[in-house]
């Protein structure tokens, strides 16, 4: 009996490991632990206003805090019965269209880009790889200048609020993106050809059930009130504990999910594995260039799916902004219900695939609210994915390098374990943290 | 010039702050050629353990085992510098600090089971100086880009930081802003450390206290006020505690006498 142990994943988001348990030629067990701190989030919010609650979940995640916004926004809105107009919707997603860039650029260039160059990071390649690491920092930089000119901060701004905002986006700030939007198109267009330039490592490929929201549009984009599964069902948001099905784990802080109790992938490969063919324009043409089937089976492809998607996003600013200008900018919406009570469940697809906030309102003050983040629904495929490595990469009797192809593999999914591990709970389980408090 | 060697750490939080280190750009470049970032977890695989010049740590204190590694990073740290909200006042989820019933409160999430207790050590959000000593303090939710390179330039030139000692109010003031208190709105702008630009104030909505309280902040004040305006005593500690940590649960300890 042996084992792989990586304590400390490195170019992710939070902290984690993964320790891997092999019998002979076989995996025996495979772990992704995770040791971010508890912070019990959604325990924090209870008892508080719906105002509280926007400025305490979108510290669950610096990364992605507007797609925490958005969904609460969505949720808490549902709950207290409110009608948005349709400007303050697409201020909305164009704020979320910033932040895809900016996650997905962190993620191409600076989490995943030195692994296929063979770097320890991005401030390492800047000798040899300027041209790339330069682009990266000005699609970067461009994300969050979105989500600042909207947000008010390009982190844990506060101007979104429940039925609009404070101050919506000037006219000069809407062209401006609009034009940085435009200028930027072809650096994109070269990161889509950077990413699918590399030869994708086949070591973990194997089919996997993909789940996405279906757009509301029935465009490509990210927000939408059905969970689409690849296995051709269509279900409500409000079903999403069912669909999903969490649970916890002994060795981890972060909840499981399972569907009909098969491990799932959500994130921008299920998004273009679902509907990539929805795609137009210039994302919609390297979609068909470049999709292939391996892209059903083959994690790595996650890094080529974001690229396509920063592209698709730098064009559907152009026509978002066009829109949102040619509307009045409303007034901020009140909730309709005056009863102040109700339940509401928001999704919308964050950076890393589909993000849940359910809340119950009572006399205007929170009674219970849950959270599912993407990443959590995606640790019990990665570990499956890392089985089946281990073991294809043992059969062909590779041995060399084995811990950096697996944090490889974990960093395609571009995890985010803050996220992922902002709380759990746990109804009746026992043993709960035999953690590896052995190994630290 | 020798490079100093330099570490960013981080505990419990949302990585913020190097987040904003890593958006520093062009700047950070020009800052690689003064320091050597020996261990960056986030952003580089080849991390070791050195003797270190300057340190940065982010977020707050929630396990033992996050205690014994700061305790240990001390050691081997010529200088500790806590950057953001979480690492500098223990961050939002300390906001029930002090609250009877903190074991409850975690079992009621994570379930009841001493085993688990036990095996992770876990306590009540702390801030990093209530376990080591900390030589500056750089605030924030998350930090300022500029006012954390200004203050490495200063670090790296042998000075401490500067920053402001006003609190959000006197931004909003440069800013021409109406003052939201005026108009009945509870606004933490007067006891919220400066430094952020007046954000919230300047988009119609009132500061909700994210870069920590001020020093000497007037609480007493503001919380008489606030009542006189209709608020009920719940909701203004509910506001007050939701960034203010240690600090302000102190704070609301000491004029507890004076408001009643």
């Amino acid at each position: 009996m042996r084992r792989i142990s990586i304590k400390s994943l490195a170019r992710v988001e939070g902290h984690g490991g993964i320790t891997v348990t092999i019998d002979g030629k076989k995996v025996k067990d495979v772990r992704i632990n995770i040791y971010e701190g508890p912070r019990l989030i959604e325990e924090l919010v209870v008892g508080k206003s719906p105002e509280d609650v926007l400025n305490i979940v979108p510290r669950i995640c610096g990364i992605c805090n507007l797609s925490h916004r958005y969904a609460a926004l969505r949720g808490l809105e549902k709950a207290l019965d409110m009608k948005l107009p349709l400007r303050t919707k697409l201020t909305r997603d164009l704020m979320l269209l910033g932040e895809i860039i900016q996650s997905h650029s962190l993620h191409i260039f600076f989490l995943s880009l030195p692994d296929f160059l063979g770097y320890s990071s991005a401030m390492d390649m800047v000798d040899n790889f300027g041209e790339e690491v330069k682009r990266g920092i000005a699609l970067k930089s461009f994300g969050y200048r979105i989500m600042e000119l909207i947000s008010a901060r390009m982190i844990h701004g506060e101007n979104p609020i429940l039925g609009g905002f404070g101050a919506h986006p000037s006219k000069s700030a809407l062209i401006e993106i609009k034009d940085r939007a435009n200028n930027l198109m072809s650096d994109a267009e070269k990161t889509v050809e950077l990413m699918a330039s590399f030869d994708y490592p086949s070591y973990a490929e194997c089919e996997t059930i993909f789940m996405a929201l279906n757009p509301l549009d029935g465009k490509y984009g990210f927000v939408g009130d059905s969970i689409l599964i690849s296995t051709g069902e269509e279900r409500n948001v409000e079903e999403y504990k069912k669909v999903i099905q969490e649970r916890v784990v002994p060795y981890s802080f972060a909840k499981r999910s399972r569907y009909n109790g098969e491990p799932f992938t959500v994130g921008a490969l299920a998004r273009m594995n679902l509907f990539g063919e929805r795609l137009t324009g210039k994302a919609g043409k390297c979609f068909k260039k470049l999709y292939s089937t391996r892209w059903l089976k083959n994690p790595f492809f996650n890094n080529l799916a974001q690229a396509i998607e920063v592209l698709y996003s730098l064009e559907t600013i152009s026509r978002l902004v066009d829109s949102i200008m040619k509307l009045r900018e409303p007034m901020i919406e009140k909730p309709s219900n005056t009863l102040s009570s109700g339940i509401g469940t928001g999704a919308i697809e964050a950076p890393r695939g589909i993000l849940y906030h359910h809340y119950s309102i009572k006399d205007g003050l929170i009674a219970d609210c849950d959270i599912a983040t993407p990443t959590a629904q995606n640790l019990d495929d990665i570990e499956r994915y890392l089985r089946i490595a281990v073991n294809n990469l043992l059969s062909a009797g590779i041995e060399n390098n084995l811990e950096l192809k697996l944090e490889m593999l974990v960093r395609a999914y571009d995890p985010c374990i803050s996220c992922s591990a902002h709380s759990i709970k746990i109804e009746g389980i026992h043993n709960l943290f035999n953690l590896h408090t052995d190994e630290h | 010039m020798e490079k100093k060697k330099a570490g960013i750490y981080s505990f419990t939080g949302c990585s913020g702050e190097q987040l904003v280190i890593l958006e520093c750009g062009a700047k950070l470049f020009e800052l690689l050629e003064l320091i050597e970032i020996k261990s960056f977890l986030m952003a580089q695989s080849n991390n070791e353990k050195a003797i270190l010049d300057i340190v940065f740590l982010e977020g707050s204190i929630t396990t033992k085992k996050q205690e014994k590694e700061l305790k240990e990073i001390r050691t081997h740290s010529k200088m500790l510098v806590a950057i953001g909200t979480c690492a500098c006042f223990g961050g939002i989820q300390s906001m029930n600090l002090g609250e009877p019933g903190w074991k409850k409160r975690f079992q009621k999430v994570y379930g009841d089971n001493d085993k688990l207790f036990k095996a992770m050590e876990p306590f009540e959000s702390k801030p990093c100086d209530t376990f080591v000593k900390i030589d500056y303090y750089i605030p924030g939710c998350p930090m300022d880009k500029e006012q954390f390179l200004h203050s490495v330039a200063r670090i790296l030139n042998g000075n401490p930081p500067y920053l402001y000692k006003f609190p959000v109010c006197t931004e909003c003031k440069w800013k021409e802003n109406d003052c939201l208190l005026l108009k009945g709105i509870p606004c933490l702008g007067p006891l919220t450390r400066g430094g952020c630009g007046a954000i919230c104030p300047s988009y119609n909505l009132p500061c909700v206290g994210c870069w920590g309280p001020i020093e000497e902040a007037n609480v007493a004040s503001e919380y008489k006020l606030l009542i006189e305006k209709g608020y009920s005593p719940q909701e203004l500690q509910r506001k007050m505690r939701k960034f203010g940590g240690v600090t302000m649960m102190e704070y609301l300890k000491k004029i507890k006498k004076q408001v009643k």
